[in-house]
């Protein structure tokens, strides 16, 4: 497939709005305000876009669920917020091609007449805040983006706005409340937030890819989006492969392609000819996937059916040298240091898990735990919580606990501690993040 | 009007309710830590998942409005019951065990809930190390509030409390996740002008009233519906009372006045309500302070109000309608005497009512509007200095906490001339001139009425008898001996309520229509003579109910 999202990678001097404007950037913000905003998201919606943050949510559907005759202002905010383990796109294409990104807000604030539009850019990406920053003043200065852009009448504002690190607040109610200047707490819903989102404002939130698909959706046409990948599930999508393959890194391949075919020929396979045992198709919430399911169809419905999710398409690879446990423990402590602390079976389960994990993994395990942990991850998944945090973490570490029972009883059994694997953190000695802008 | 069924009971409520309190009209309880009817949803706890018929998810009670043909389960839900006890197991697995010395036992949602749903059947799969906070176990959050975090259960309603109630954001939580912390603001003292409520809210022994602490164990009080001396506002309250001893003031729900709350000043008046210097009748023969007893008090006092040329009456806006109605018609009407209500200006004070709408009052009398609509004489400082001013044959002071003036030199020296009857129940200059000293009982074992500045007729109860009085003891046998200062069953001395010496005296005084049996009867004589209370009917004002839901209620807040 010829890159769409990528194409700007490997382009000297790809960031600046020259080069953007010489590969035809910005003809669809043009075409957008010339059709005006119900036809952009009957375009968004014809061309099946899905979003690409995680849920999978059409995208069209979600910008038209915003009521249409609310008198007071609204808001698009772009989560940038990328920080779900095993995922790096959103930070690819901002390094590469920030105007991609800028121009996919501008089109999105305009279908849903939004005046302003704030980038919720992850604490950090110091570096990539500076990017978008700069690419905002060279559209402003070209008068695409301000006041009565382009002679329209229409005005647009984006903001950056730094988040202050939990990842939590790349749910898009946590998001808000975040962008607010309150504690990353997400909200209970409903309401939605394209009815109540920022300041009590009608919101839409939607990812960096998600934005970057649309202005590629303006110019070359809907029916050329939906061409790419199988029905529902299409367009390009950016998969962030890591772990143990041999060319680790962020691949544009259409919806549709097999995990086969990503690590095998895309990533030359699992490092040093061992076996693949596992991998998460998703970033780290997603439920773990055997070596036996790596003929699945990387697309959103394909993942559902096999009882995960496609999430935002961080592949992680693990080979056979993998212990399970370590992997669950290390995920576990993850989701424990993260959870917002809010409602009650997430802030008690997570750390609970990361507990009995630990105590696994020093070998003290228990005959009981496996069944504990199942029925922890039970409780704090499927409504039982404000937001998915709760399915982010029961959802991997059930699955890990139902594929690879037998690993865990074998863990137990051994009463041996695991050898600690963890690679040593060398202290810091550059300038220290967040002071520099 | 939505009607809806739950488990099997089909009930009717207003639009826009939630199922909790759907299910509490119909008769159903579901469980909540996190939820409070004046704070806003935020479905945290997860304790109240309910099964809703056709939906996948189990849904929460608190953040479901009641719609039209919803079939709720509760009870009847293996679903929903299975999720609650894991709610439960995941609140407990680092809640201490430490109810014999937490404070709030008795009183606990977390204690009352696992005692209701779990109390054979509970089981924990938690064998991990409990999460604590070393340090802050026992820590002054303000001059009121001690804090346990270990006892926390993260419901946020103290935080809610303090930012959607006293508005004054004191409280947050800090750190996240499972080592989330409540904290104040910075750092600063948590001296919220209502920071006590932050307890009443706490469902647990996390915040816990620094005055009250290891005071009383809660179930060893009882609780009487009365209304707070401190302001012209009338904040509905209980006083909390074991063996004739107040312990506290908690609030007691009215969505006009105080909705669940109470500020700091007017709850902690509770310990004043205990004093009492004056524990007998006293008369001043040579002198000195002579005791007397009532029956010659009456008697002889009434001999000299028959005298009294003038008569004069400072009465008081701290007295009940009942009270006040009692010493006009009696003293005003029948001996022709004159009357004065003292009214001092006081500290600002505000409370907020169950619509957010801020109520304020500015002096510190209860009953300020009664004394106004009972057209009485409402006299300020200059005007109190005025009318005691020049002889009298009598002058009688219903209570002597009526106004600052009264204790200073300028009273005291005006009242040296004359007779003078001083109804007191604290140590006060007043003593010094009074020809008759009589005991004054405190709120807690008076009965009556007060008209909040919002012109609500309030009706209080009274907690125990007066001091003294005939009274069962602990065996049932009747008691007709004065309990002693040891006695479990009650404080000596011979303190009445006004209203009962009023009455007596009428009947000494030959007003037979006065001499009534209980306020009850006073008030229905008031309602049928006066405009201001005319239609009302004592039994009828309200609030006074105490059942067990009802009381439930109060305590959660």
């Amino acid at each position: 497939m010829e890159p769409v999202l990528l194409r700007a990678r490997g382009v000297p001097g790809s960031r600046s709005i020259a080069t953007y404007l010489a590969a035809g950037g910005y003809e669809g913000w043009k075409r957008a305000l010339g059709l005006g905003p119900d036809a952009v998201v009957k375009e968004v919606l014809d061309s099946e876009l899905r979003g690409r943050g995680g849920a999978g949510f059409p995208t069209g559907r979600k910008w038209s669920f915003v009521p249409k005759d609310h008198p007071g202002p609204r808001y698009l905010v772009c989560n940038a917020d990328e920080s779900e383990p095993g995922t790096f796109k959103d930070r690819e294409i901002i390094e590469h091609d920030p105007h991609q990104v800028i121009e996919g807000i501008a089109i999105a604030s305009f279908a849903i007449k939004a005046n302003t539009a704030y980038i919720y850019i992850r604490g950090e990406f110091v570096r990539w805040a500076t990017i978008l920053e700069e690419a905002i003043g060279e559209a402003r200065a070209k008068g695409l983006l301000g006041t009565n852009v382009l002679g329209s009448g229409f005005d647009l504002d984006i903001w950056v706005h730094r988040g202050a690190g939990a990842y939590i607040c790349g749910e898009e109610t946590a998001l808000i409340e975040s962008l607010e200047g309150k504690r990353g707490f997400p909200r209970l819903k409903p309401p939605f937030p394209a009815v109540v989102g920022v300041f009590g404002k009608p919101t839409v939130v939607n990812n960096v890819e998600t934005l970057a698909c649309v202005p590629h959706i303006m110019t070359r046409g809907a029916a050329w989006f939906a061409s790419i990948g199988r029905p529902r599930n299409t367009g390009p999508k950016l998969f962030c492969v890591s772990g143990h393959v041999n060319r680790p890194g962020v691949y544009e391949l259409p919806l549709g392609v097999t995990f086969r075919e990503i690590i095998e020929e895309h990533c030359g396979g699992v490092r040093g000819g061992r076996k693949l045992k596992a991998f998460f198709p998703g970033g780290s919430s997603a439920p773990v996937m055997t070596a036996d399911e790596v003929d699945v169809k990387a697309d959103f419905d394909a993942c559902a059916e096999a009882q995960t999710m496609l999430g935002s398409g961080g592949v992680i690879v693990l080979d056979d040298s993998v212990d399970m446990v370590a992997v669950a423990d290390n995920i576990a402590h993850f989701y424990a240091h993260e959870s917002c602390g809010q409602c009650t079976p997430c802030r008690e389960g997570s750390d609970w898990c990361a507990d009995i994990l630990d105590r696994m993994a020093a070998g003290h395990g228990r005959a009981s735990d496996p069944d504990t942990l199942l029925r922890i991850c039970r409780f704090s998944s499927e409504g039982m919580t404000i937001c998915p945090l709760g399915d982010a973490y029961a959802l991997p570490l059930s699955s890990m606990v139902n594929k690879f029972r037998a690993e865990f009883e074998r863990r137990i059994a051994d009463a041996t501690p695991l050898p600690q694997k963890r690679l040593p953190v060398l202290p810091w000695t550059g300038p220290r993040p967040g002071f520099g802008i | 009007m939505p009607k809806l069924t739950i488990d099997g009971h089909e009930v009717e409520v207003a639009a826009r309710t939630n199922l909790i309190e759907a299910a509490r009209a119909a008769g159903v309880f579901i469980p909540y830590f996190c939820y409070h009817p004046y704070l806003t949803v935020v479905g945290q706890c997860r304790i109240c998942m309910v099964e809703i018929q056709g939906q996948p998810r189990l849904a929460l009670g608190c953040a479901t409005p009641a719609t039209d043909g919803l079939v709720v389960k509760v009870e009847t839900s293996a679903r929903a019951k299975e999720a609650r006890e894991a709610v439960m197991e995941f609140l407990l697995a680092n809640h201490p065990l430490d109810c014999p010395v937490c404070d709030q036992a008795g009183e606990c949602l977390l204690q009352d809930h696992s005692m209701r749903e779990q109390r054979d059947t509970f089981t924990t799969h938690m064998a991990e190390t409990r999460r604590t906070f070393p340090g802050y176990e026992r820590r002054l959050l303000g001059p009121h509030i001690v804090q346990n975090q270990n006892r926390c259960i993260h419901c946020s309603r103290c935080i809610r409390f303090t930012q959607e109630i006293s508005e004054t954001a004191a409280l947050t939580y800090k750190s996240r996740g499972n080592s989330e912390f409540i904290d104040t603001f910075d750092g600063r003292a948590f001296d919220d002008p209502m920071s006590a409520c932050a307890a009443d809210v706490c469902p647990v022994g996390a915040l816990t009233v620094r005055e009250f602490r290891f005071r009383k164990r809660a179930w060893k009080l009882s609780s009487t519906p009365s209304i707070c001396p401190g302001c012209s506002i009338g904040c509905n309250i209980f006083i909390d009372h074991h063996e004739r001893e107040v312990h506290r003031f908690t609030p007691r729900e009215n969505p006009a006045i105080n909705a669940t709350w109470l500020c700091d000043y007017g709850r902690f008046l509770a310990d004043s309500l205990n004093e009492q210097t004056y524990l007998y009748p006293q008369r001043r023969a040579a002198g000195h302070m002579v005791r007397a007893e009532w029956g010659e008090a009456i008697a002889a006092l009434a001999l000299e109000l028959r005298a009294a040329r003038p008569l004069r009456v400072v009465a008081s806006a701290n007295l009940s309608n009942e009270e006040l109605f009692l010493a006009r018609e009696l003293f005003g009407r029948h001996l022709r005497g004159e009357l004065a209500v003292p009214l001092a200006a006081g500290e600002q004070r505000r409370m907020r009512n169950g619509k957010g709408e801020w109520l304020h009052a500015a002096d510190p009398y209860p009953n300020s509007l009664g004394a106004r609509r009972l057209g009485l004489n409402v006299v300020d400082g200059e005007g109190l200095s005025r009318f005691l001013y020049g002889g009298a044959g009598l002058t009688l002071i219903l209570d002597a906490e009526a106004h600052p003036f009264l204790a200073g030199a300028e009273a005291l020296q005006l009242l040296r001339v004359g007779a003078t009857a001083v109804w007191m129940r604290c140590e006060h200059p007043l003593a010094g001139v009074a020809g008759w000293l009589l005991p004054a009982a405190s709120l807690a074992s008076d009965e009556g009425t007060f008209t909040s500045s919002t012109g609500v007729v309030q009706r209080f109860a009274a907690a125990f008898s007066p001091p003294g009085t005939v009274h069962r003891m602990p065996t049932g046998a009747m008691s007709p001996e004065c309990p002693t200062i040891a006695s479990p069953w009650g404080p000596p001395g011979e303190a009445r309520p006004l209203w009962l010496v009023l009455t007596a005296l009428a009947r000494e005084l030959g007003a037979p229509n006065l001499d009534l049996a209980s306020p009850a009867e006073v008030f229905t004589l008031m309602a049928q003579t006066d405009r201001a209370f005319a239609g009302l009917e004592w039994e009828a004002l309200g609030g006074l109910k105490l059942d067990e839901s009802f009381r439930e209620r109060q305590h959660v807040g």
